[in-house]
């Protein structure tokens, strides 16, 4: 399924722009971060492509389409959306066995079937062992692992990430980048994946889309040409990571610059 | 020795020390060092001497069962009308922006001076001491379950609509989890406030409970049977807080702190 954005712009009533003039296009399949300063819309352009934005709060001019159609005019289950959020999201009174399965429990999947899938995706997740325990009781890279196969278990043709792995430590961070060029490299789907962690980005995704400040545009994009299948450690010592890094640093910093003191950005 | 158990012998061991006190100064132990008057500070022993002929006149057996009937019919009614108009105003934002003013009303009046007027509507018996429960009760559910309503994790909603799921499937994963939670975290406040409008309501006027017998031991100054009775309501009380406490470990155990306390 793929993506597109016309000249989408957001506005919420309380008078903030979040979004001006967005368009970019999204191929089936394809892997793409969006990175940009912390308020300059990212999550919102999510919400928005999911529609979870609640119309009383904020007005969406232009077109969004997913899979071509345009938010709401297709059933959720028919859309086939995923969602991962910064924090987990799990059901925190639900056993992580129950969380994975919950996607497929709202389809009405039969137990059998369920059991059997969540097996394989915890198996998938090193979480096997883990399927009684509640949320609280395991780490927050188990947490997110769990959210990430819950979303995973109902096969998703479009998956939204809002900064994932942003409320991990590094090491938990590259475990669970490795991990996700391994899914999609397994089977590509299209995903849309916000960050602020610009090496996150070079490292996962076929192109970088850097948003300017609030309201946040597209600034510019670029192309990774980076092989795969990537491995998210070696990558990052690559002269060709540096170069991507470096040019696409170029543009954000003065994104950055904007929202910070003089003196914090070189 | 283990923590637990460690603490849990120097806690009896105050508790026996302050028995041991009181025994001292009301002229125990043989020494008859007596500083107050046996009719304001009655002995820990010969109160609990009372416990042989209160038990054996039949009269201890029907107080704590009709108390304990009166506080368990508030609770339960209370925790379910509370829940029930709860989640009916959470929902029906409407409705709750117009009834609030009489709710804040109501919960603003001292619940235990509604007792007088229970008494020529229901009468002596056990109703109107259910009532007066049920009112204590309820309002602290009601206001736990609207809150809780209120403050549902917006993350976890879009999680369960992202995926497909519907307003059945909302209520199923997340707002009644979510409610049950502050319902269960008001129980053992619940049920204490239970017991205490069964008590409340025994004092205005009632034929039978322990605190109609207390009442009547207070004013007729049988100081011994006094302080009787406020040891079988103060171990009464703690055993069904106890069982609160447990109850609510058992449900909520996929809480942080219910794992800390299981």
């Amino acid at each position: 399924m793929s993506i597109g954005l016309q000249h989408v712009g957001i506005r919420f009533r309380a008078g903030v722009e979040a979004l001006r003039d967005v368009t970019l296009e999204i191929g089936r399949g394809e892997f793409v971060a969006v990175v940009g300063p912390s308020g300059c819309g990212k999550s919102t352009l999510l919400s928005a492509i999911a529609n979870l934005l609640d119309p009383a709060d904020c007005e969406v001019v232009g077109g969004i389409l997913v899979d071509g159609a345009a938010p709401g005019t297709k059933s959720r289950r028919e859309l086939n959306l995923g969602y991962v959020f910064q924090r987990d999201a799990l059901l925190p009174w639900q056993t992580i066995e129950q969380n994975v399965q919950l996607g497929l429990v709202i389809r009405g999947v039969e137990p059998g079937v369920r059991r059997e899938r969540s097996r394989a995706m915890l198996d998938m997740a090193g979480l096997t062992g883990f399927e009684r325990y509640y949320p609280h009781q395991v780490s927050g890279g188990m947490r997110q692992r769990a959210a990430l196969m819950r979303t995973l278990a109902y096969d998703p043709q479009v998956i939204l990430m809002d900064e994932p792995f942003g409320a991990l430590d590094a090491q938990n961070r590259m475990l669970l980048q490795s991990e996700l060029l391994r899914i999609w490299q397994a089977s590509p789907r299209t995903i849309l994946f916000v960050t602020h962690d610009l090496a996150e980005a070079i490292v996962l995704a076929q192109r970088v889309v850097v948003l300017s400040r609030r309201p946040g545009a597209v600034k510019a994009v670029y192309d990774i040409a980076l092989p795969y299948p990537r491995d998210a450690f070696a990558l990052r010592g690559s002269a060709e990571f540096g170069r991507l890094e470096t040019t696409i640093w170029q543009a954000l910093r003065d994104e950055f610059r904007a929202t910070l003191p003089d003196a914090v950005v070189a | 020795m283990n923590r637990t158990w460690s603490l849990a012998l120097r806690r009896a061991a105050l508790i026996a020390a302050i028995f041991a006190l009181w025994e001292l100064v009301t002229g125990g132990f043989g020494l008859d060092l007596v500083l107050t008057s046996p009719a304001i500070l009655a002995r820990p022993s010969s109160a609990i001497a009372e416990l042989g002929p209160y038990a054996a006149s039949g009269q201890l057996g029907r107080d704590l069962s009709t108390t304990l009937i009166e506080a368990m019919v508030g609770l339960v009614l209370g925790i379910l009308g509370g829940a029930a108009l709860g989640l009916t105003l959470g929902y029906w934002r409407r409705a709750s922006e117009l009834i609030e003013p009489v709710l804040v009303s109501l919960n603003s009046l001292p619940r235990i001076a509604v007792a007088p007027i229970l008494l020529p509507w229901l009468g002596l018996g056990i109703a109107s001491k259910i009532a007066l429960s049920f009112f204590t009760v309820f309002f602290v559910v009601f206001f736990n379950t609207y809150l809780g309503v209120r403050s549902v994790e917006p993350e976890l909603v879009k999680a369960v609509q992202v995926m497909g799921g519907d307003r059945m499937h909302l209520a199923r994963f997340v707002v009644l989890p979510s409610v049950f939670t502050w319902i269960f975290a008001a129980l053992r406040t619940s049920v204490s406030f239970a017991l205490t409008g069964a008590v409340v309501g025994e004092f205005v006027g009632a034929s039978a409970g322990l605190g109609y017998r207390l009442n009547i031991a207070a004013g007729l100054l049988d100081t011994k049977r006094v302080y009787l009775i406020l040891l079988i309501l103060m171990v009464f009380a703690v055993t069904l807080v106890e069982i609160a406490k447990r109850v609510e470990a058992r449900l909520l155990r996929w809480r942080p702190s219910a794992v800390l306390a299981g």
